[in-house]
């Protein structure tokens, strides 16, 4: 077995520079306040961008050790700040004060949840199962050689493609065993570890012991006293030997060090709902603002989606409120899509035909996957329109005119003749027919739906004029009357109507009805 | 003694003439004989058309009678209907399956933003633009839009209106005039149909030279009952 291990070094940056793309190649510096004993009061710990040492030590009154414990600390910075001198653990005062021009961004919960979630859709791009671990995946990588003949060197390539897509950097390594592959994403960017414990062993020689010891700080600093000094030097000695002196932990080291490793992996199927979120630094009120934090939201989701070829077939938001409250509304898709722009349209507009009732302070985006229906080609019938582009065109066309506009004209189960239905349209395969039509067409009623109250003028001789709000005409022949009734059974609904098809004095044939429970006319329509 | 210059045979063969353009292009049936041997074999593909008439001149049933054959052909076919004027049962008598229809109910001021939504999606062999009563109002620039749009998308964009609006862009032109409706008297009358004459304005063997005022016109009838 092949398992292959993509690591997100410096999650909590990533995770921030994945909603601020803006801030990637400038001193960006990440704060993260040390968690509170109790839960937090209502509102606080909100807030996605700082600038320089707010909520910092210089708040003044109150428990002042307390708040001084919880001072929000670099935990993590971009190579650009390193370069300028900022360190983990700095406040933000300090980290401004050695870098100029320093970004402090503060990580939550929301971003990293988003950022390891849009890991694992990089995982389930390559195999159907994956086992996460926090700021790694492991997947198998054995049935992937068909698809990259060139290589294992060019599977990992294409992992941190992928990764690079839905806006991660990552490293990647393939080994025989997780533990191995885990400890190989530590030293290099692209690591390849053999299958046989001879050059596996071989091709972890290199790794630094701290590595080796993988944060237990406790044995990194036993393998220094020993004098060992790479991941060889401790695979070099018996593994009984180790594991005497420094307990499992050493011993698990020492097998590590030598390529052999027997942790369980335990993939497992990817999660039907897909969520992006991020929490606002104040409240938005206004629809145009609150666009473009959507439009973030909808970027990335679609993005994971797309690493899955999936689209996107319903949108729920749940939005939070201040200062308190939660709207939760879903937006009505009228076919999958993986069109940003139409998603985005289309909250807009339920957004807008319905408003929150107060000011957003945080929102979570749910997006239902679904697969994009594949067709096989007929060789004798036209080709006919994408599914996906026809998908996204009718969620376009639907924001446009509404969802109940556009689709496939229906009959509905009534003698009301105005009825009409609108259905989802299906681009079924039908028996051709190679009609060549006929000489005589057939005319058919171009509807006012709904009917238009007209006035009639009646004289002895029946019909005479009607006065409509664009058409006033005589009546120079009328047939009829059609009587037709029904829906009785309907309190409300029930109809009784007297029709009938009078040629005007406008050139034009009209269908027009005589309402039976209280005499008013209407026009239906023309014949065309 | 002609002064036209000789061209190279070479070059000759690389020209694409009018013509030609039109023989690639190729047409579709109406659905109406009669409006197929006016139209030269049919409505142009690839290419911006046009109908115009005014009401109960038949210009509802001729787009029906359009997409009924398209459909029937495995082709796709989309109705932009302003107003929402179609009636279901009308359409699936005139031949049209409804399922596969792609239709679209907006108001006028949307019709072309829709239609041109449609007309990118591609893979679209007919688009019916029923402009119904409402006069069409878009900018010359729009008709361009259109007729590169059917153009790319190999796309016959047939749009119904009362008036000509779309100038040059429009490859065919057929205008309507209703005739007198037809009444069978059976005790009280019956309403049984519609003449219309139909003159073709542009689409056919233009490139041919001049033709009789017989020849651009036919005469189309439209039946109210089978």
């Amino acid at each position: 077995m092949r398992i292959a291990c993509v690591f997100v070094p410096q999650l909590a940056l990533q995770a921030v520079l994945r909603r601020t793309p803006d801030a990637r190649g400038v001193p960006v510096a990440v704060l993260e306040a040390p968690p509170l004993p109790n839960p937090p009061p209502a509102g606080g710990g909100r807030g996605s961008e700082s600038n320089g040492g707010r909520g910092s030590e210089s708040g003044g009154r109150g428990s002042d050790k307390a708040r001084g414990r919880r001072v929000a600390r670099v935990v993590e910075f971009s190579p650009e700040a390193r370069r300028e001198g900022v360190r983990a653990g700095m406040t933000g005062a300090q980290a401004a004060a050695v870098c100029a021009g320093l970004r402090l961004l503060t990580v939550t919960a929301a971003d990293r949840e988003a950022a390891a979630a849009a890991l694992a859709d990089v995982g389930y791009a390559f195999a159907p199962r994956i086992e996460r671990a926090g700021e790694r995946i492991f997947f198998e990588t054995e049935d992937l050689a068909r698809l990259y003949p060139a290589g294992e060197t060019a599977i990992a390539q294409a992992v941190q493609a992928a990764a690079a897509r839905v806006g991660l950097g990552v490293r990647v390594a393939i080994a025989a065993s997780k533990g191995v592959a885990r400890l190989a994403t530590r030293a290099r960017e692209i690591a390849l570890v053999p299958t046989a414990a001879g050059p596996a062993r071989a091709a972890l020689a290199s790794i630094p012991v701290e590595t080796l010891a993988e944060d237990d700080a406790a044995l990194a600093a036993a393998f220094r006293r020993w004098g060992l000094r790479t991941a060889g030097d401790v695979a070099a000695l018996p593994i009984d030997a180790v594991g005497l002196r420094l307990g499992p932990t050493g011993a698990r080291a020492g097998r590590l060090a030598r390529g052999e490793d027997d942790e369980p992996f335990v993939p497992r199927l990817p999660d039907d709902a897909l969520e992006e979120a991020i929490e606002l630094d104040y409240p938005v009120a206004e629809l145009e603002p609150f666009s473009f934090v959507l439009r973030g939201l909808v970027d990335r989701a679609l993005g994971r989606l797309r690493e899955r070829s999936l689209a996107c077939a319903g949108v729920t938001l749940r939005l939070a409120l201040d200062p308190r409250g939660v709207d939760v509304r879903t937006v009505p898709i009228a076919a999958p899509t993986g069109d940003a722009a139409t998603l985005l349209q289309l909250a807009r507009l339920d957004l807008a035909r319905r408003p929150p009732a107060a000011p957003i302070v945080g929102v979570r985006l749910l997006a239902l996957p679904a697969r994009v229906r594949a067709t096989q080609l007929d060789m004798l019938r036209p080709a006919g329109p994408a599914p996906d582009r026809l998908a996204a065109t009718i969620a376009r066309l639907a924001a446009l005119v509404g969802p109940d506009n556009v689709g496939a004209p229906a009959i509905e189960e009534t003698w009301r003749e105005e009825a009409v239905g609108v259905v989802p349209l299906t681009l079924t395969l039908s028996p051709l027919r190679g009609e060549r039509g006929s000489e005589q067409a057939r005319l058919t009623i171009r509807r006012r739906r709904p009917p238009e109250e007209i006035e009639m003028l009646i004289d002895r001789e029946g019909l005479a004029a009607f006065r409509g709000r664009e058409t006033t005409a005589r009546v120079l022949v009328a047939a009829g009357p059609y009587r037709l009734s029904g829906e009785w059974w309907k309190e409300e609904h029930g109809f009784s109507r007297t029709y009938w098809d009078v040629h005007a004095s406008d050139g034009a044939v009209y269908r027009v009805h005589q309402d039976g429970r209280d005499g008013r006319w209407y026009l239906d329509g023309y014949y065309d | 003694m002609s002064s036209r210059p000789a061209l190279d045979p070479a070059l000759l063969s690389h020209l694409v003439t009018a013509q030609r353009l039109e023989e690639r292009r190729g047409r579709r049936g109406s659905g109406i004989p009669a409006l197929d041997r006016l139209l030269g074999g049919g409505w142009p593909r690839a290419a911006l058309c046009e109908l115009t008439g005014r009401r109960s001149s038949g210009r509802t049933a001729i787009l029906y009678a359009a997409l009924a054959r398209a459909l029937a052909a495995g082709e796709a076919a989309a109705l932009v209907d302003v107003g929402g004027g179609l009636d279901p049962r009308y359409a699936l008598a005139a031949g049209v399956a409804l399922s596969r229809l792609l239709w679209v109910r907006c108001a006028a001021d949307l019709a072309a933003k829709a239609a041109d939504l449609v007309l990118g999606a591609g893979g679209f062999d007919l688009i019916a633009l029923d402009l119904g009563d409402e006069r069409p109002r878009l900018p010359a620039a729009g008709w361009i839009r259109f007729k590169h749009g059917a153009e790319k998308q190999g796309t016959t964009l047939l749009v119904a209106a009362p008036a000509r609006a779309a100038g040059s862009c429009a490859a065919a032109v057929v205008e309507l005039s209703p005739g007198a409706p037809r009444f069978v008297a059976d005790g009280a009358p019956l309403f049984a149909g519609v003449q219309a004459r139909a003159v073709r304005g542009r689409g056919a063997h233009e490139h041919a030279g001049p033709e009789s005022e017989e020849a651009r016109c036919a005469s189309l009838a439209f039946s109210c009952r089978s």
